[in-house]
């Protein structure tokens, strides 16, 4: 009974955080498009909504690897998970109320390494699987994607710059339709992945499923739609930080930044090297302004962004940590769950309103 | 260190496909409006041939930008 109480805590929480993945990542996908008028925003975010929707069940390759290579197996209980989701849930919120860009995955995996740090002690995190999944990609991603947009916009105005502005804007802004759509499917492969996974896990350890099954349907459906939901709610102060304050945004900027992100996104894929969709958007923003002029970025709003790049894991894994501290208090059944995310609920709530009320910006 | 870690081929592979991926698709789609653009001015012109000439080469970076899009939808689909 109590399993199965936290079971479906696990569950609602898991598609929680893919709301939250949805509705933080959403700028990643879209904001360039919109800056630079190639889409309206609301067009914009349903479009995405739909490609992250039907991404969620082109592949269900890392569906089952969530965190497995980042902690010990044995420290993982459905507690660890549902406190690990909290941490991920809590930064995503934090970052958005910033309206900063950080990655959503990186979240997840903090929370859970913190929790499981907290279980079980520091035997339970594999620190090379920290380093060589999490450290060494984070320092790749925006790398290579700065570069790539970079010498990408340097070819646009090398061939283009001489050409008469109307076709080539509007040729652009088709390209970016394309290459948004590419990061958008590319984005609900890759994350919706993720919350099934975690739900996949739960219903393994809680004994509904046995060890190695793909998710079930309704595990695969109810990821898919959580994460197209947040996406078409959309966050809206991170699509302003990427599509207007980092850099003031052509069309060639956009497409260059898009086009960058969504090769160095596949690229990688293919060669089992999955990199953060945030952190590759983030840097080929900035190699796409950078590369027409280096003072065009906004340097101090890039280093706020790299800022919460490095904080994330720490930060979700003291959250993570700090929320199966707080469920242990109340022993090791579910009430500790049940009060954390009644809680968690009502903060979120409060901080929605608040948000709504204060003005944010949702464009028509 | 790093290297026992990190699965450096993977890395390496990954890096060289996504520069040369990101370059090639954005050299073929600025080669794609410059024909486009040229294949307009020329029309207005009237330089029938020339127009032609740019006309099938806009075709062919269309064609080889709708390619490189459907290699990426594979690829999705066959994540390891």
């Amino acid at each position: 009974m109590h399993s199965d109480l936290i079971l479906v805590i696990v569950v609602a929480t898991a598609l929680a955080f893919d709301f939250t993945n949805g509705f933080h990542d959403t700028a990643n996908v879209v904001a360039t498009s919109i800056s630079t008028r190639a889409m309206a925003p609301r067009l914009a975010v349903g479009y995405a909504a739909l490609l992250n929707f039907a991404g969620a069940f082109i592949s269900l390759a890392v569906a089952a690897t969530v965190a497995s290579d980042v902690v010990a197996s044995g420290a993982i209980t459905p507690t660890v998970v549902f406190a690990g989701l909290v941490g991920a849930i809590a930064w995503n919120l934090v970052t958005w109320y910033f309206g900063l860009p950080s990655s959503s995955s990186h979240a997840l995996i903090g929370g859970v390494v913190g929790a499981a740090f907290a279980a079980a002690g520091a035997d339970a995190v594999l620190a090379a699987g920290v380093v060589g999944k999490v450290l060494v990609p984070a320092l790749v991603a925006p790398t290579v994607a700065f570069v790539v947009g970079a010498i990408a916009i340097w070819i646009c105005y090398r061939v283009l710059g001489r050409e008469r502005p109307g076709i080539v804007n509007r040729g652009f802004r088709i390209g970016q339709v394309v290459s948004g759509g590419m990061l958008a499917l590319a984005h609900g492969t890759n994350d919706a992945q993720k919350t099934m996974g975690v739900i996949t896990l739960a219903l393994v350890t809680n004994g509904n499923l046995a060890e190695g099954s793909d998710p079930p349907t309704w595990v695969i459906v109810s990821a898919a739609t959580a994460i197209a939901l947040g996406t078409y709610i959309g966050g809206w102060r991170i699509i302003r930080t990427m599509g207007t304050r980092i850099i003031k945004m052509d069309t060639a900027q956009g497409f260059s930044a898009q086009g960058a992100g969504a090769a160095v996104i596949l690229a990688s894929s293919h060669y089992g090297f999955p990199l953060s969709t945030t952190h590759v958007i983030s840097g080929g923003v900035m190699g796409a302004g950078a590369g027409r002029r280096v003072s065009a970025v906004r340097w101090g709003v890039a280093g706020n962004i790299v800022l919460a790049w490095l904080l994330t894991l720490p930060a979700a894994a003291a959250i993570g940590a700090a929320a199966y501290g707080f469920t242990r208090i109340f022993g090791t059944g579910a009430a500790g769950p049940v009060i954390l995310a009644a809680a968690g609920l009502c903060l979120v709530t409060l901080a929605f309103v608040r948000r709504l009320r204060a003005g944010a910006p949702v464009p028509a | 260190m790093i290297a026992t870690i990190v699965d450096t081929q993977a890395l390496g592979r990954s890096v060289v496909a996504a520069i040369a991926s990101g370059v090639g698709v954005t050299l073929i789609f600025a080669l794609t409006l410059w024909s486009a653009s040229r294949w307009i001015e020329s029309q207005r012109e009237g330089r029938g041939a020339l127009a032609a000439a740019f006309a099938g080469l806009a075709i062919a970076g269309l064609a080889a930008f709708a390619a490189a899009v459907a290699l990426g939808i594979v690829v999705m689909t066959h994540k390891s």
